[in-house]
């Protein structure tokens, strides 16, 4: 299993080498002359790939502390399959992170998702109709807190608050505040169908990861949704109309955290209300700490990924290391703390000396190169 | 003026030197007791460097000296007697929502008040008294956010003199005009001069000459950092005066002539928050410069054509075609470009490589099948363009943050060139950047005059608008006052219509 999440990096770091050969050796050249060696040095440096090295020392320790369940494949199955939910969650609200707008109600989207399907399901519509539907509602969340955002003027931080509030006080009333039974058989595959020994979700949420992987970094849409996060100012005096651009985001956003609450509901067999809210905070954490991984502090989508399956690892140790039902909050809390830390750490112009110092250096070498050109 | 008597404020062969650049070079200066000495200069010319020197935001170099005079009478080391000198800036530093009360409150450490109630009614009286000093009336007890200008800045001095113990301080007023009119100007210039009369030294930093003039008793003017005169207001005709501001004529830079080829941008009687009823017409192949004050309208223009700032009323249209306020995608559709002053918040966005700043404005021209942009065209491109501007070094994945300031701007300027845009609309391109890449700029801005854009200038600085265009509109209370043909074109010509000195500049442009 664990190779699985490994060849993932490796594609993602590739990549990543590819595109951002920011700390250059040689200017002239800038992206083809960096010699491998040099490529690898970058991606694996801390400050690339912080979560990759937070893995391996939590996978040692849990090793040697409860080796016994720790290590079992069937560990590391459930791992990849149960955290898939949150994982993609945390994808889909990658999109209007990035687009500067940080969706406080993703939570209560997803318990949204959760109870909506269900109760669909519950009132006979057919499953796929169920599932449209659903997403729909999503959507329409999404759009609903981009009114509140572009149009009532509201800042983004208040504006999802109160939809979160209100998303609460729906999911109560659909669900009369129950758990919604007695699905439909044939539901249950959605979130229990195995295929090489992992559950759907998880290959869902790689197809999803894989479509908005593509869509933010290889598509004009992409390119528009960083920069209106960047500089909403510049990114209109460049033409772009931000409205639609935050509009896709939060749509996108929404339908991602329905399509994660039906998962859900497939999962339990049942529209459980109260799933939603707690999955707030693990995400908010998988995203900023995977904005600190492999593209140089922007937000992304495999670091997201691998920020996430770390954070759960974490916290499925702490689990099976018996320690109290606290744990994971704490840890969770921790994570987002020290992960936005680092973020702005990062940011900090005193860690950014050693470029610096390179600078006219760079710029020397530059002029000299000219001067040989000449 | 209160000759024997030792200055309140003196300023001996202060220097400060930033890399590259002598922004003050040896300024001299006293203040007296009882005195209004005016700081005079233009944009750049060192004004504002000698009050951050002053206010201690900067730390001049050695060998120079600021003394103060302290309760004995004696000069001692300005870094020992700070407290005696008062400054009120620009923008005043209030807090809007706050009454006068509660702002005057804030001045004052909260000495062992704690949580008593604030709004006593002997505070009250006590600001009534304060303000009732600048021979003003108004609600103390109002947020300072509905105040006139005027009051507002009556509000700041107050503030700034609450709580001396002696009369003899010194006042140092940057720039408080900027932001009044007429009247307005008339009642603060009151206020000032009844605090002169209480025996405190003013210094009044101000680029309005005239404004000056009348309040001032000495004038110290400053260009290029230094102190080129220092003399009683009374002995100084504005003629004179616009000289010693506007200095040395500069070389031209050599442009090739010829303006006038198609009309590309005009413009009938728009108007906005600054602007009124502003109407031009811009031809291919010509550079035409707004200039103006701060305030003037001139910083708002750009924005307005580009139709990222409010405007109404008339027609703004690009070969025919009319712009839609608000709607800034199209105007770049229908070829205009827009440079805000403000790069690091408009111009670019600092998180994006240099690549993606450059190719942000047009990706469809990049876009393959599925969406894909293809990268090794946008690279090949981002090198062609990182070559046209000379970006050193010509990194493509560099974040914009970590360029200098004049690279920045070169990206901005690659950014929009590589549109081949109709009207390239430039506000301050080269604030902020250093002098090889401003005349790199201006050669960028030279050569697309050449291929036929048609370019505007709003800039401040006076030198770029001689340098560079065909003709140069100037701005003051909104309103074009005057428009100057390349043969007139003289530093000193723009910064008197600037100031608005001439009484018949209309008759005497209209040629």
């Amino acid at each position: 299993m664990k190779e699985a999440q490994v060849t993932d990096v490796q594609a993602v770091s590739s990549e990543t080498a590819s595109q951002t050969p920011t700390k250059t050796q040689n200017p002239q050249v800038a992206t083809e002359s960096d010699p491998w060696q040099v490529r690898l040095r970058r991606v694996v440096a801390f400050r690339n790939a912080a979560a990759l090295y937070l893995f391996a020392i939590m996978f040692v320790i849990f090793s040697l502390w409860v080796p016994d369940t720790f290590l079992t494949a069937s560990t590391w199955r459930s791992l990849l399959s149960n955290e898939a939910v949150t994982c993609l969650v945390a994808v889909g609200l990658v999109v209007p992170i990035a687009a500067g707008v940080v969706d406080l109600a993703i939570g209560t989207e997803v318990g949204l998702g959760a109870v909506v399907v269900a109760r669909l399901l519950v009132g006979s519509v057919p499953i796929v109709w169920a599932v449209v539907l659903s997403l729909l509602a999503g959507a329409a969340v999404g759009m609903f807190s981009w009114l509140m955002i572009t149009h009532a003027r509201i800042p983004s931080f208040i504006a999802t608050l109160g939809v979160s509030s209100l998303l609460t006080a729906a999911i109560a009333w659909i669900s009369g505040s129950q758990q919604i039974v007695n699905l439909p058989g044939g539901f249950e595959v959605l979130g229990t169908g195995l295929l090489f020994g992992l559950t759907w979700p998880f290959y869902i949420m790689v197809v999803v990861a894989l479509v908005l992987w593509y869509v933010l970094e290889r598509t004009p849409a992409g390119r528009r949704i960083y920069a209106t996060g960047g500089s909403i100012e510049a990114a209109q005096l460049s033409g772009i109309r931000t409205s639609r651009v935050m509009l896709g985001a939060l749509v996108t956003g929404g339908v991602v955290a329905a399509l994660a609450g039906l998962l859900l509901t497939s999962q339990l067999s049942a529209g459980d209300p109260t799933v939603g809210p707690g999955y707030l905070l693990p995400v908010i954490a998988a995203v900023f700490l995977g904005s600190t991984q492999f593209r140089g502090g922007r937000f992304n989508v495999w670091g997201t990924v691998v920020a996430a399956y770390v954070l759960a690892v974490g916290v499925k140790g702490l689990q099976l290391a018996q320690l109290p039902i606290w744990i994971p909050d704490l840890f969770n809390g921790a994570a987002l703390l020290l992960a936005v830390g680092l973020a702005a750490w990062r940011r900090k112009p005193g860690t950014r000396t050693a470029w610096v110092r390179r600078l006219p250096w760079i710029g020397r070498l530059a002029a000299a190169g000219d001067k040989d050109m000449g | 003026m209160i000759a024997g008597c030792a200055p309140l404020l003196r300023v001996h062969e202060l220097s400060k030197t930033f890399p590259g650049l002598k922004a003050l070079d040896e300024v001299s200066l006293d203040v007296h007791a009882g005195e209004v000495v005016a700081v005079l200069g233009h944009n750049g010319s060192g004004k504002s460097t000698l009050v951050k020197v002053l206010a201690g935001v900067h730390q001049a170099d050695a060998g120079g000296s600021v003394q103060v005079r302290n309760a004995q009478g004696r000069l001692t080391a300005w870094s020992a007697a700070r407290e005696e000198l008062h400054f009120i800036h620009q923008d005043l530093g209030l807090a809007d929502i706050l009454s006068t009360v509660e702002n005057l409150g804030l001045g004052k450490p909260a000495r062992g008040r704690g949580f008593a109630p604030v709004h006593s009614a002997a505070e009250r009286r006590h600001a009534q008294q304060l303000i009732a000093r600048f021979g003003v009336r108004f609600d103390v007890t109002a947020p300072v956010g509905g105040l006139s200008p005027a009051q507002r800045a009556i509000v700041g001095i107050a503030r700034a003199m609450d709580g001396w113990t002696r009369p003899d301080n010194v006042l140092v007023l940057d720039e408080p005009t900027t932001a009044l009119h007429g009247d307005e100007v008339r009642i603060l210039f009151d206020a000032v001069r009844r605090v002169a009369a209480s025996g405190a030294g003013v210094v009044f930093i101000s680029h309005r000459l005239d404004e000056v003039l009348s309040l001032a008793d000495r004038a110290v003017v400053l260009r290029d950092g230094r102190v080129v005169a220092d003399e009683a207001t009374s002995r100084f005709d504005h003629d004179a005066m616009v000289k010693l501001i506007a200095g040395r004529e500069v070389a031209d830079v050599d442009l090739a002539g010829g303006s006038g080829g198609q009309p590309v941008l005009t413009v009938s009687g728009i108007s906005g928050e600054e602007i009124h009823d502003f109407s031009l017409t811009l031809r291919a192949g010509e550079i035409v410069g707004v200039g103006g004050l701060q305030g003037s309208g001139r910083e708002q223009l750009g924005a307005m054509l580009f139709g990222a700032r409010h405007r109404h009323g008339g027609r703004v249209e690009v070969a025919g075609r009319k712009l839609v306020p608000g709607d800034t995608s199209a105007a770049i559709r229908s070829g205009v470009a827009y440079v805000p002053a403000d790069r690091r918040r408009g111009g670019a966005i600092m998180d994006l490589t240099v690549r993606e700043n450059l190719t942000l404005p047009s990706l469809r021209p990049l876009r393959r099948r599925l969406g894909w942009i293809d990268r090794q065209a946008e690279l090949a491109e981002t090198r062609t363009w990182m070559r046209v501007v000379d970006l050193r070094p010509p990194a493509p994945e560099q974040p914009l943050k970590l360029l200098s300031g004049g690279n920045q701007q070169k990206v901005v300027m690659a950014k929009w060139l590589r549109l081949e845009p109709r009207v390239l609309l430039l506000d301050e391109p080269t604030q902020g950047v250093d002098v090889g890449a401003k005349a790199a700029i201006h050669e960028l801005v030279a050569a697309a005059k050449n291929n036929g854009t048609a370019v505007l200038v709003c800039s401040s600085d006076t030198k770029e608008l001689v340098s560079l265009c065909d003709r140069v509109l100037v701005f003051k209370d909104g309103r074009v006052i005057s428009e100057v043909a390349r043969a007139q074109l003289t530093e000193a010509r723009l910064v008197r219509d600037e100031l608005g000195l001439d009484a018949n500049l209309k008759t005497d442009n209209t040629e």
